[in-house]
């Protein structure tokens, strides 16, 4: 240490503001050097001195005194308006934000972070919506789907139309998902059929289901493999409750060729000929029948009809079909 | 027999007189100076019960930031009390500095009215007795250069009817023994080391007044001048320096 820092530290220390590691070395470099010995007692001489200028408490009227002046001046002061309360907390939040500006910036860095993220998820879900949008074809059905991409029944919302091509097994259903799509096959591919049975139900729209009921049919009556469980119930749940008797008719037809072989179609056609509202559908189901009539429940049911039935359309159609009985026999 | 942090053994017999001449010419033996120089010089480094000051330090802050939140609010009541809290401290700082009662006034009027006005943005980095003390030494800083360019220079304490009131006789001098010599060369000795004090740079007149007179720690005075302690250090030196100088010329 040399006797200019030993001076300011004297200085230091004479007001208790030197950190006791320096005290240390002060006091030996003091021990050893009479200039900076002499400096120190100066130093202590000064302070006793300095109170010779004595620091006296205020008078008490003083203090009364400027305490009134101070009340006055402060009632004369006009009140603070609600605007510049305002400003003065905005002031006052900027500064505090000034005041911790690692934080601000942390704050900032995260919002902006978290900002573009979501911009990014946005903007990739956007366009995935697009691609699918696109990949499913516009609304005008530009765009024709194979029919292996025949969507399971679940995803389906309805079917909208088919349209068989001309001399053709080829038909083309629309059906509708949360994006209405088109899809392109042939009848005797289980996806196309799925779909046609769908539409034989829909109950929103008569066309598409005497299209699909139409198609159904002529499949059976063509033999294209009409299985009991799949089209052939189609057809059946046509003819008991379709609304349209057209769409019934065509069920009729498509069931024809299983009238003999089929209890359950059998039943079916029995049913329309008891219930059904609409002549035309049960003269069409008494002339089904004619190949089983040795079948005594179609007789029964024959007999019945030919014997009360209030449409003497039908008593005579069915007597004629009875008729005929006694011959095949 | 009190030490005080550089191991000089302080003790109260130690007479102006003697100290002067030590000033001027270097004594031979130790510098002894009174009890209260030297409680002052340990800075409040000894004291009894830390933790029961400590827990009662704590209590006091909060009840001032309570006081000062509702300030901020527009509570005139609170705002009153925090005027009669540090009104005796701003008034003693102001009338030792400007030696003038009327200045006095004003600085405390201006302080306080300006504390007033600005509270709202009183933020809590520091302690309402630093901040408000902050605004108490720039008014002073003003003052004194003001004073500065006039050249006044007031060896009494001018009271606000203009009557000159001499501080030294107010206050009683318990070493002198009510010896009317030593009483004389007292007020004598206190003019001059006004006068020494009055040729000090504003600043360095602050320094060395909030730290030899008001007993604040060097990093509070950097904060209340808005500077670094370090240099308040060394203002605190150059104005010991001077102040020496000074006082060595007047013998």
């Amino acid at each position: 240490m040399n006797c200019e820092l030993a001076h300011e530290h004297i200085v230091a220390a004479a007001y208790g503001e030197l950190p006791d590691d320096q005290v240390h070395q002060l006091e030996r470099h003091v021990i050893a050097c009479p200039e900076c010995q002499k400096e120190r007692e100066q130093i202590l001489a000064l302070r006793v001195l300095a109170d010779a200028h004595p620091v006296i408490e205020p008078d008490p009227n003083l203090v009364a005194r400027a305490h009134l002046r101070l009340d006055d001046a402060l009632d004369m002061l006009p009140p603070r308006r609600w605007f510049e309360v305002l400003g003065q907390r905005i002031v006052n939040n900027f500064a505090s934000l000034q005041s911790a500006p690692v934080a601000a910036v942390l704050l900032l860095m995260a919002g902006a972070g978290a900002g573009t993220l979501g911009g990014f998820e946005y903007a990739q879900n956007r366009a995935a919506h697009a691609a699918t949008v696109a990949q499913a074809g516009s609304p005008s059905g530009n765009s024709v789907l194979p029919a292996s991409a025949a969507p399971s029944p679940s995803d389906v919302a309805g079917i909208s139309s088919i349209v068989r091509h001309p001399n053709s097994e080829i038909v083309d259903v629309s059906y509708n998902q949360v994006v209405p799509r088109k899809i392109e096959g042939s009848l005797d591919d289980p996806g196309i059929r799925q779909l046609l049975m769908m539409a034989s139900e829909d109950s929103t729209s008569p066309g598409v289901r005497d299209d699909s009921v139409a198609l159904l049919a002529a499949e059976c009556r063509a033999g294209h493999s009409c299985q009991p469980s799949g089209i052939r119930d189609a057809l059946m749940y046509a003819l008991r409750n379709d609304r349209s008797p057209k769409v019934r008719q065509k069920a009729l037809q498509g069931l024809e060729p299983y009238v003999a072989d089929d209890v359950r179609v059998r039943d079916a056609v029995l049913e329309a000929v008891m219930n059904d509202n609409d002549p035309a559908v049960r003269t069409a189901a008494i002339s089904l029948l004619e190949p089983v009539d040795a079948d005594t429940s179609v007789q029964q049911v024959l007999y019945s009809v030919s014997n009360s039935d209030r449409n003497p359309q039908i008593r005579y159609v069915s007597r004629q079909v009875l008729s005929r009985v006694p011959e095949t026999q | 027999m009190a030490t005080d942090a550089m191991g000089v053994s302080m003790s109260p017999t130690m007479s102006l007189a003697e100290a002067a001449s030590t000033l001027a010419w270097p004594a031979r033996g130790r510098v002894q100076s009174s009890p209260d120089v030297a409680s002052r010089a340990i800075g409040g480094a000894r004291r009894q019960n830390p933790g029961q000051d400590d827990a009662r330090r704590a209590q006091s802050r909060a009840l001032e930031m309570d006081l000062i939140r509702e300030a901020q609010a527009g509570s005139r009541v609170a705002f009153d009390t925090l005027v009669r809290q540090y009104e005796h401290q701003v008034l003693r700082l102001a009338l030792h500095l400007t030696g003038s009662e009327q200045d006095a006034e004003d600085i405390y009027q201006d302080a306080f009215l300006k504390a007033y006005r600005y509270i709202g943005n009183f933020r809590f980095e520091c302690s309402f007795y630093t901040w408000i003390y902050r605004i108490v030494t720039n008014l002073c800083l003003d003052q004194l250069r003001r004073r500065k360019t006039r050249r006044e220079d007031h060896a009494v304490v001018v009271d606000r009817t203009g009557d000159e009131i001499d501080i030294l006789a107010s206050v009683s001098d318990n070493r002198s023994f009510s010896n009317p010599a030593r009483e004389l060369d007292r007020k004598m000795l206190g003019a001059k080391i006004q006068a020494a004090l009055g040729k000090l740079t504003p600043r360095e007149r602050m320094v060395f007044e909030l730290k030899h007179y008001q007993g604040l720690r060097l990093r509070t005075i950097g904060e209340m001048l808005n500077t670094t302690e370090e240099t308040a250090k060394n203002t605190l030196f150059r104005a010991t320096k001077k102040l020496r100088a000074q006082l060595a010329e007047l013998r």
